[in-house]
């Protein structure tokens, strides 16, 4: 395959701009999508600049159909992808939830807007609840929240290699605000930062024949008939995801170590909770950042960690949603006794201002 | 550099978008952190279009804010649209020639400033750079990039269109000088 970023050079674009470099420089070999704002561009940029590298595209007829055809793509070992926002996402949570149950490594990147149904095509943080437990399973997905540009490339690339080595379906869950705006990054080929992209294969119609018992049978199923293969299944499933949830779990932690009050928050808003950090610092007030990097599986155990190590007497949540993320780390954390404060502005954006008078009306 | 705010906000079509893109990449081709949003919501199709750029030596948070440094107005009813992103730090710019509801326009701004952006065009250059004007005028408020990498900037972008007609250079970067320094008058001027 053509190298797409022969040497690593900055660049100034969208976040849909990036997501579609970063598809280019991971491999990928065909996007299947439906348009919808504020995803768009990613379809854009990628069908401008995929036949100039042989790669493939395809507008399906909805976005139900765009997901399945991922589910069909990967199966015959192409690295394929997908990304939606809002009412698409609804739609794609039965492909996802075939993702889950044949175990079929895709990639969908999210553009969160408002919701519910059409909600706005601007922004928010409401489709939490969906990419991380949507469809009708158990949440064997891994859902990177990103917050950079800079981000957005990197686990873009990841991300294919986390679906490829572990099949589970992947998310990047980006919003509108980082879909749309310009900001610098750096893009880069992955092998020349040592990152080995995972190779792909094809899942069905391999050599060799099972009747002649010269290879095992290739059971992707979606539906059993008997329940306890069906339990059996999902109990396999969930032991699989558990196991290697220790070695995908990212997260960010700084100056919780003495802090009298953690925020907690995810993607964008992360950016505000930083900055909030470091002006309540400078006024005395000792406030810590934690932010989970995967929300899928949440670092729980570092959560915890952190509450237990700093002695904080409040936690924060702010997020743009009305408590989507804050219902996913309380199920997470279950048990802990510190107080949960919130920072609820659904659909609309936060910033580091709404943060410190939020904290400062608390203490 | 400590964090610049800018607010542009003007009608579809005139140009708002384009000149905040060309303003960001100027900045980002000095080195400089970077951030520019346009809205893009239902309001973008007949509404207002509002462009934020933030410019910092520092990394910069998030991607929007409450309130500019500097707003500016490029319609009549993009003043009262802005009003609420002034505050008594932000230099609140708007076309001397629009009929302006006072009602419309901020409560709080550190100057409120009428430049006669749309006359100059019409009248000494051409209408279609009015947009160019008032990114000279964002250059003569804030300094954010220096005036020889704005040139540069809008030569990458219309570069295409300045090699079929090298008049249209001459006119973009006088129509760039005269709005920087119709910006540094207003700003020596006392009062509003």
């Amino acid at each position: 395959m053509q190298q797409v970023i022969t040497e690593s050079k900055k660049a100034f674009m969208t976040g849909n701009e990036t997501a579609a470099w970063a598809a280019l420089a991971s491999g990928a070999d065909v996007m299947f999508g439906y348009p919808i704002t504020p995803q768009n561009e990613i379809m854009h940029y990628w069908t401008r600049l995929a036949p100039q590298y042989g790669r493939g595209f395809l507008q399906t007829e909805d976005e139900i159909s765009a997901g399945f055809t991922v589910c069909g793509a990967v199966q015959s070992g192409k690295k394929a992808f997908t990304a939606t926002a809002g009412p698409g996402n609804v739609l794609m949570q039965e492909p996802f939830g075939m993702a889950e149950g044949m175990r079929l490594p895709l990639l969908a990147i999210i553009q969160q807007r408002g919701g519910p149904s059409s909600g706005t095509v601007i922004y928010s943080q409401q489709e939490v609840a969906l990419t991380t437990f949507g469809g009708n399973g158990e949440g064997w997905r891994i859902v990177y929240s990103t917050a950079t540009h800079q981000e957005i490339y990197d686990y873009v690339i990841k991300g294919f290699n986390t679906a490829w080595k572990y099949r589970f379906p992947t998310f990047i869950l980006g919003d509108g605000y980082q879909a749309k705006m310009r900001e610098p990054l750096e893009m880069y080929d992955p092998e020349t930062r040592g990152i080995k992209m995972v190779d792909t294969y094809p899942l069905i119609g391999l050599d060799g024949s099972i009747t002649n018992a010269e290879r095992e049978p290739q059971h992707l199923c979606n539906i059993y008939s008997l329940e306890e293969e069906l339990y059996d299944v999902v109990l396999k499933n969930t032991a699989e995801y558990e196991s290697i949830s220790p070695e995908i779990v990212e997260y960010e932690e700084r100056q919780c170590e003495d802090a009298e009050i953690i925020i907690l928050s995810h993607g964008v808003v992360a950016r505000a909770a930083d900055d909030a950090v470091k002006a309540l610092r400078a006024q005395g007030i000792k406030a810590g950042y934690f932010r989970p990097i995967t929300l899928r599986p949440y670092p729980e155990k570092q959560l915890r960690a952190a509450i237990a190590r700093s002695g904080a007497k409040k936690l924060l949540i702010a997020e743009s949603a009305y408590g989507q993320f804050y219902r996913l780390t309380r199920q997470e954390i279950y048990g802990e006794t510190i107080p949960m404060e919130t920072l609820f502005m659904p659909g609309v954006g936060i910033i580091d201002y709404d943060i410190i008078s939020k904290v400062k009306s608390i203490l | 550099m400590a964090l610049v705010k800018i607010a542009l906000a003007g009608e579809g079509g005139q140009g708002v978008q384009s000149v905040a893109e060309i303003i960001a990449e100027a900045a980002y081709n000095e080195e400089k952190q970077t951030i520019y949003i346009p809205n893009f919501g239902l309001e973008q199709r007949g509404g207002v279009s509002i462009a934020f750029i933030q410019v910092s030596d520092e990394r910069i948070g998030a991607p929007k804010f409450n309130k500019a440094d500097v707003v500016i107005a490029l319609s009549e009813r993009a003043v009262g649209r802005t009003a609420h992103y002034s505050d008594e730090n932000t230099l609140f710019v708007y076309d001397s020639g629009f009929k302006v509801d006072e009602n419309d326009l901020p409560r709080q701004a550190k100057k409120i400033i009428g430049l006669p952006a749309i006359d100059t065009a019409n009248k000494e250059l051409h209408p279609r750079v009015f947009n160019i004007i008032i990114m000279g005028a964002v250059i003569g408020l804030t300094n954010i990039v220096d005036f020889e990498a704005a040139k540069k900037a809008l030569e990458n972008k219309l570069g295409y269109k300045f090699e079929k007609n090298p008049d249209l250079r001459e006119l973009n970067f006088k129509a760039l000088e005269l709005g920087k320094q119709m910006a540094e008058e207003s700003l020596k001027e006392g009062g509003q």
